[in-house]
């Protein structure tokens, strides 16, 4: 995990990990980071992960934040950067603890990967122990006890509701048609919905279904609650408990 | 659905020797490709491995026997798609055994991308970072996710696309062929209209061309063979570092249904 180190004139004052939540840098006592020094205020800057990327962002500073050289209001932090406030600096390490080895020496002499090559389990496992800590994926598992559910709001077709068990289910009028749609010049293959390991996905077909009234390109992932249109057919995409 | 479709490998432009693999056989309508890995002549051994179990498993299962797969799966899937994922999971383990009695093969591995079409139904069974793409009006999405470390990277958040691009990890794997006597294999299913392109690809093509270009190839080249040449070329201009191999399949109406089509896609397109 990534960490970040409270140093004044090379000597570590504290160090801290970033997790999900903010690290607070400041001159207060409740910081993550406190920063005793007249120069800093209270509640300085903050550090945390946005969308993959860890940001650094000054809280309205008097004397202003600096990475490396820059004054910034706002800036995506790097392995190696420095945090300066006042006197003091912030080290970041993104590659902390050596939980990654092959990523630890990648500044240094790391040689460059031609070959390609597999990971050993072991260390595969780390990393995805890893990411699992930061909370990716919590949707996921939460939802695995739900069915998936086409609820037929109107138009012309056999059922009234589906569930969507099998990996694959075509709209249309093809014999391997789950959702059946009936009537003259109706597609075989209208559309078709994958579930996948992070959800359900819609996709076109010989027609193009539209989702909450906007019609979709290529594959869209359904919501719980979606409203799916295709060939006069409306439907709401559920999860069921 | 009439089906036309080529294949083209080609050592690239910095290595010497070309350890992709890929077969078309027309009469299952199976497409495999596989990219080996494991220096000297043996990531050679492991993909033309992986190609020939796969395609002899599918030979042997062709028949609709009905058979029952042992195996706990997500979703209901056809059994097509088991069987394909079989095939997969016997050439790993051909794989594996080879690589653990012939200690100088030790190490060797292989990706694996494999498409099975039944009537209108593709299987998908994929270990690996080489991919398979669907263009369809217009549009191209890509069916496999790689198993490499910086996609999953990407997946979790942890890096932006445009670092993994940068990336000097990009070779390396989370999953392949051979590794372990065990391997988890993807599989997905697509239900597959007249006018659509399937192109499944080594990363030699992904990491030189981007998807835009690959998709203008696909839609400026309707012959497969034109546009895998078209694919291998983009690749080598843009500097060509690994073997790069593609597979393009296209399919079209039934000729003799054209007055049909013509009717639902000619003048009378409203809907």
């Amino acid at each position: 995990m990534a960490k970040l180190s409270l140093m004044f004139e090379n000597k570590l004052v504290k160090e801290v990990p970033i997790g999900s939540r903010p690290v607070t840098i400041g001159r207060s006592p409740d910081n993550d980071l406190p920063v005793d020094n007249l120069a800093v205020s209270n509640y300085h800057a903050r550090v945390y992960f946005e969308a993959g990327r860890l940001v650094v962002e000054d809280l309205d500073s008097l004397n202003g934040t600096f990475v490396n050289d820059l004054r910034v209001e706002r800036a995506t932090l790097h392995d190696g950067d420095s945090i300066w406030v006042g006197k003091h600096h912030i080290k970041v390490d993104a590659t902390a603890d050596a939980a990654i080895p092959w990523d630890t020496g990648r500044k240094t002499a790391a040689p460059k990967i031609n070959e390609t090559m597999v990971l050993d389990t072991k260390v595969r496992r780390e990393m995805l122990q890893q990411a699992a800590a930061m909370g990716e994926r919590a949707q996921f598992s939460a939802g695995r006890m739900k069915v998936a559910t086409l609820v037929i709001l109107s138009g012309k077709i056999d059922g009234k509701e589906y569930t969507l068990t099998n990996k694959l289910t075509v709209i249309g009028k093809s014999p391997m048609a789950t959702v059946r749609l009936k009537g003259w010049f109706k597609p075989k293959m209208a559309a078709q919905i994958n579930q996948r390991d992070d959800g359900y996905y819609l996709g076109t077909g010989d027609k193009v279904p539209s989702v909450n009234g906007t019609p979709i390109t290529g594959t869209v992932r359904l919501n719980d609650g979606d409203l799916i249109e295709i060939c006069g057919v409306r439907m709401n995409f559920i999860f069921r408990e | 659905m009439q089906i036309v479709s080529s294949g083209l490998s080609d050592v690239g432009r910095v290595r010497t020797n070309n350890e992709d693999s890929f077969r078309i056989v027309e009469a299952l309508n199976l497409f495999i490709l596989s990219d080996g890995m494991g220096g000297e002549a043996h990531g050679e051994v492991a993909s033309a491995m992986a190609v020939d179990v796969i395609n002899k498993y599918c030979e042997s299962e062709k028949e609709d026997s009905g058979a029952t797969v042992l195996d706990e799966v997500p979703a209901t899937l056809s059994s097509w798609t088991r069987r394909l994922k079989n095939a997969v999971a016997q050439a790993n383990f051909q794989i594996f055994q080879a690589a653990q009695k012939n200690p100088e093969q030790r190490g060797m591995g292989a990706t694996i991308t494999a498409l099975w079409l039944k009537d209108t139904l593709l299987s998908i069974a994929h270990v690996g970072d080489s991919r398979a793409y669907l263009l369809r009006s217009g549009n191209l999405q890509q069916l496999t996710n790689d198993h490499s470390l910086v996609a999953e990277q990407v997946r979790r958040g942890l890096i932006t696309p445009q670092q993994a691009e940068e990336s000097e990890m990009q070779s390396v794997l989370l999953r392949a062929l051979g590794a372990h006597p065990e391997v988890e294999i993807d599989v997905d299913e697509v239900a597959i209209i007249p006018r659509d392109v399937l192109l499944l690809c080594s990363d030699g093509l992904t990491r030189m061309v981007t998807e835009p270009e690959i998709a203008g190839a696909l839609q400026a080249e309707t012959v497969p063979s034109a546009a895998a040449e078209r694919l291998i070329a983009l690749a080598n201009e843009n500097g060509g570092i690994d073997n790069v191999t593609v597979i393009v399949v296209r399919f079209e109406d039934d000729a003799n249904k054209g007055w049909f089509s013509w009717m639902r896609r000619g003048p009378a397109k409203k809907d």
